[in-house]
């Protein structure tokens, strides 16, 4: 029962709190500009509306289309659970859950990817082809960042590897893990979410078709996965398990804060890279993360 | 036992199916169906069996009693009777067991397939010789898959290549077609004649043909490894010797394909499980198979994505799944000779799962492509596209498969490579010199499945989504039951492997402690096989839930049909989607050194251009820039050679005066010839 309640009160948080990320990105971007933005809650204001809408298919879709979202946000939601949220450890923590958790972001590209391709669409194309491909660089990093973690620890699952400090490599994790949070989830250097240039664009070109109850999925889905990345990166980086339960809560809700806000930093300061120094920056998230791996490898050798 | 009868059923029907089936498809059809049922039930026996432990409950096994288990019941039967000067002996464990339930699985879901595409009606000329074929390759590689007798072993080894080599040619009006079972045929004698070699010396040395885990004893035998290395990677496609998979498996008919991928190949791998179980090993062998192993999965995924041809991807895309097995199986090769350690049971449990899981989801894919060129006539990706409108239940069936293949959960492409992962980074946690062989495994495998996940994306998408490319691809049409039953009962195994992982547990233990008998420690899984597959059924639910709701939600708002967006393009046609080529450029780009691609461009010039074109192949690179260039010099040095030989009495009688002169010479100067 305690454990029913306990996973339908992280259900909740997950649900409610994720379309805020994005608002307070675009809080601190407008108040970089000197703007004064859209509201924080602007994300749920579009999801209510677009829950409402009805919507109109391409006349090449299957119906793929709507179900790929469905199963995408699934995925993205199911990720999401399996973290460990601080103190209050992992809801189902098992060994090898971290595996699960980058392979169910893995079903999310690839539902993502197979609606888009539903239309027939050359833009979606393009924006499909980007995902993937550039999915193979940052699945590696990850790979690299979670192997450091294992090997830092000794465990295997994600409640025992994000406990305890990361050890020395922290600052290279925490520098590899940011870009791969940048690049997974679209944002500047890697992509533009507010562009209206279909060409250059790699989350919002795949989209393009979406409307309605879908496109709301997949806008809440992307935020889900915002906040999975920053808790991810949070908790591998700060030694949450060293701190009381209390302080441990403020610093996860802090350094998710923190992240919001060095996003919407580098979206306000960086511009987006040329699509060919894309794999370059990827490259160096992966080499960051394989430093941190061996500076783990020599920190327990020590 | 029951496995005795069993086989001899089995063995029957198929021989029967061989006289009888000739002119009677639905015979011949109800035989293999007996053949593979009797072959399933033989292998489930003894990798379920243990009559004496199936009535007590798990947790009561005491540790000795559950080793006892896992090492289990296995048959043997040897023959009072010689054959060629040897006595037959016969021996199914469950290692051998294990593939063979893959065989009867494959064989009987292929059977089927065939019966409605390659009919009588269709291929009178040929349909014939493939049931007889198809049931004599399917008894041979039964008889190499018992077999404990070098001797047989090759005996079956070479007639199941020959069978396979006819299935490959049955659409030899085709010049491609020969081509691929050509240089089938070859490659094959290449591998075999290593393992003529591996066989010779293995009897010279121990004194017989008998094979079994006494082998194990000779000190001596470890050196031969590298022989069996070379001869059964061939057969496996193992990265480099994979050269003729790609045409074989794209040019051979579709449920041959499935065969060939599904089957053909894991016997390459049954030769290394089984030998790597049964020799004593090289020191650097675990290291050598791991490496060509990670090698294999990314590089084969690479080409996989590269390519337009639609069963020429699946074909590389077993590179990549060969590639996974011998991670494996290398990591388990690995702990082995460091200490028996525990991960490496992990790993060799994943590399057998995955042999069954790439044998039900690549046959699965194969028919699919297949019942795409049945429909539309072609394989090339930029030639198709929509098909999901006229042929809804293959698009479902391939997606599945697409989803398996790339590994991704629920399904039970995922279960395998978990398996594999846990293992490696079980060996990369325990810091070992191992480790350093662990961990950049691991970070390939990633890529490697994301790559994976790319091809499949490409493949499902632009075959079934979309507009039609061509007027062919438009006028599609669904297959028949016959078609679509054996591809339901795959798409049916891969659900079932993915949801129920835990089921598999005993199995994959006693198969490992067949292998190693150290392994064979308590039958709890050392992975949570239980929770993930709970997990994996909740998603599945879940999934099934949101997607039903969703689509409830988008019907009451209300839901209207309109033109692609396409940035308000009025009038898009199918031309103007991305095509295979497109795809895969940006990875391309990446692996520009590897794939060689080579491109030709006419461009429009003028202000009324007459054509224009712009062509690009993905060669064969190891075919065509490796050995191509060794063959050729080969030739040449031969037919510089044959110019000796050109007949002329004169020339003779000049080589034998100079011979003698020479001859001459050297005693004239004082050389004791």
């Amino acid at each position: 029962m305690l454990t029913l309640l306990d996973f339908i009160l992280r259900l909740a948080l997950w649900l409610v709190l994720a379309p805020l990320l994005p608002g307070l990105i675009n809080k601190v971007k407008a108040w970089v500009a000197g703007r004064r933005g859209p509201p924080v809650l602007q994300l749920y204001y579009d999801l209510a509306r677009l829950w409402r809408k009805s919507v109109v298919l391409s006349t090449l879709a299957s119906p793929g289309f709507i179900l790929a979202p469905a199963v995408a946000w699934v995925a993205l939601v199911g990720a999401a659970l399996l973290l460990p949220l601080g103190p209050a450890g992992t809801a189902l923590g098992f060994r090898g859950d971290v595996l699960l958790m980058i392979y169910l972001l893995a079903l999310a590209r690839f539902c993502t990817v197979w609606a888009a391709l539903e239309t027939g669409s050359a833009f979606e194309g393009m924006g499909s082809v980007r995902e993937v491909s550039y999915a193979v660089l940052t699945e590696a990093a990850i790979i690299a960042a979670v192997l450091s973690l294992c090997v830092n620890t000794g465990g295997l699952s994600l409640g025992a590897i994000l406990a305890p400090s990361a050890g020395a490599g922290a600052a290279l994790l925490a520098g590899g893990l940011f870009t791969v949070l940048l690049a997974e989830n679209c944002r500047v250097p890697f992509d533009d979410p507010n562009t209206h240039l279909e060409l250059t664009m790699v989350h919002e070109a795949m989209i393009l078709d979406h409307s309605g109850p879908p496109l709301a999925a997949i806008l809440h889905g992307a935020s889900v996965k915002l906040m999975l990345f920053s808790v991810l990166l949070v908790q591998a980086v700060v030694p949450l398990g060293d701190l009381a339960p209390l302080a441990a809560y403020g610093a996860l809700a802090g350094g998710v804060l923190v992240v919001v806000v060095g996003v919407g930093l580098v979206e306000s300061l960086l511009a987006r890279f040329a699509f060919r120094q894309v794999p370059f920056l990827l490259t160096l998230a992966f080499l960051l993360c394989l430093f941190a791996l061996l500076v783990a490898w020599k920190g327990g050798a020590a | 036992m029951i496995v005795g009868p069993l086989l001899s059923v089995a063995a029957l029907a198929l021989v029967a199916g061989m006289v009888g089936g000739l002119r009677r498809p639905r015979l011949w059809l109800a035989l293999t169906l007996v053949a593979s049922a009797a072959l399933l039930a033989a292998a489930g026996v003894v990798l379920c069996g243990a009559a004496g432990f199936a009535g007590a409950p798990r947790a009561e096994l005491s540790d000795v009693t559950s080793a006892q288990w896992l090492l289990g019941d296995r048959w043997e039967w040897r023959g009072e009777f010689r054959i060629g000067g040897e006595r037959p002996h016969m021996l199914l464990d469950a290692v051998s067991a294990l593939f063979l339930a893959l065989l009867a699985v494959l064989g009987g879901a292929g059977a089927a397939y065939s019966h409605g595409y390659w009919s009588d009606a269709d291929h009178p000329e040929s349909a014939g010789a493939g049931r007889l074929w198809w049931s004599a390759m399917v008894l041979m590689m039964g008889l190499v898959l018992v077999s404990a007798n070098g001797l047989y072993f090759l005996f079956g080894w070479e007639l199941f290549t020959l069978a396979a080599y006819f299935l490959v040619t049955l659409g030899n009006h085709r010049r491609q077609v020969r081509a691929a079972g050509w240089l089938y045929l070859a490659a094959s004698h290449v591998g075999t004649l290593c393992l003529f070699a591996f066989f010779v010396l293995l009897a010279e040395r121990t004194g017989s043909w008998e094979l079994g885990p006494f082998l194990r004893g000779h000190a001596g035998l470890a050196p031969l490894f590298w022989l069996a290395l070379a001869g059964f990677g061939v057969k496996a496609g193992m990265f480099p010797l994979h050269v003729w998979l790609p045409s074989a498996h794209a040019n051979a008919p579709s449920h041959v394909s499935a065969m060939l991928s599904g089957m053909a190949l894991k016997l390459g791998i049954y030769g290394l499980v089984r030998f790597s179980g049964w020799l004593p090993l090289p020191a650097q062998a675990g290291w050598v198979v791991i490496g060509l192993g990670a090698l294999g999965a990314l590089f084969g995924i690479a080409f996989a994505f590269a390519q337009n041809d639609l069963k020429r991807l699946l074909a590389y895309c077993s590179v990549e799944n060969i590639g996974v097995i011998l991670i494996g199986l290398g990591a388990a090769v690995l702990a082995v000779t460091h200490g028996d350690a525990p991960w490496g049971r992990l790993a060799l449990a994943g590399a057998l799962l995955h042999v069954w899981n790439h044998g039900l989801f690549k046959a699965l894919l194969f028919l699919g492509a297949g019942s795409v060129h049945h429909a539309t006539g072609t394989r090339e990706l930029s030639r198709l596209g929509g098909l999901w409108r006229k042929m809804p239940w293959t698009a479902g069936l391939f997606a599945l498969g697409a989803v398996a293949v790339a590994g991704l959960p629920p399904l039970n492409g995922f279960v395998s490579e978990w398996l594999v992962y846990l293992g490696l980074f079980d060996a990369g946690v325990a810091r070992g010199p191992v480790a350093w062989a662990a961990m950049p495994v691991a970070i390939v495998l990633g890529m490697a499945g994301a790559l994976a996940l790319a091809s499949f994306a490409k493949a499902g998408a632009l075959v079934f989504c979309g507009a039609p490319r061509t007027q062919r691809a438009a006028h599609a049409h669904e297959s028949g039951a016959w078609m679509l039953g054996p591809m339901t009962a795959l798409a049916g195994l891969c659900v079932a492997i993915g949801l129920a992982p835990a089921l598999l547990w005993p199995v994959l233990a006693r198969v490992a402690a067949a292998w190693n008998p150290a392994w064979a420690v308590g039958v709890e899984a050392p992975a949570p096989l239980g929770t993930l597959g709970g997990v994996h059924v909740a998603l599945a639910l879940l999934a099934l839930a949101a997607a039903a709701g969703l689509w409830r939600r988008a019907l009451n708002n209300g839901l209207r049909r309109g033109l692609t967006w396409d940035c308000g393009y009025a009038v898009p046609t199918g031309r103007m989607q991305y095509t295979g080529g497109s795809f895969a450029g940006l990875v391309a780009g990446w692996f520009a050194w590897l794939l060689q691609t080579e491109r030709s461009l006419h461009r429009p010039r003028g202000l009324m251009p007459e054509r224009a074109h712009r062509v690009e192949r993905i060669p064969e690179t190891v075919l065509e820039r490796l050995i191509g260039p060794v063959a050729a010099l080969v030739l040449r040095a031969s037919s510089a050679v044959r110019r000796l030989q050109q007949g002329r009495l004169q020339s003779y009688i000049l080589y034998l005066v100079a011979g003698l002169a020479a001859l001459g010479l050297m005693v004239f100067l004082g050389g004791t010839p």
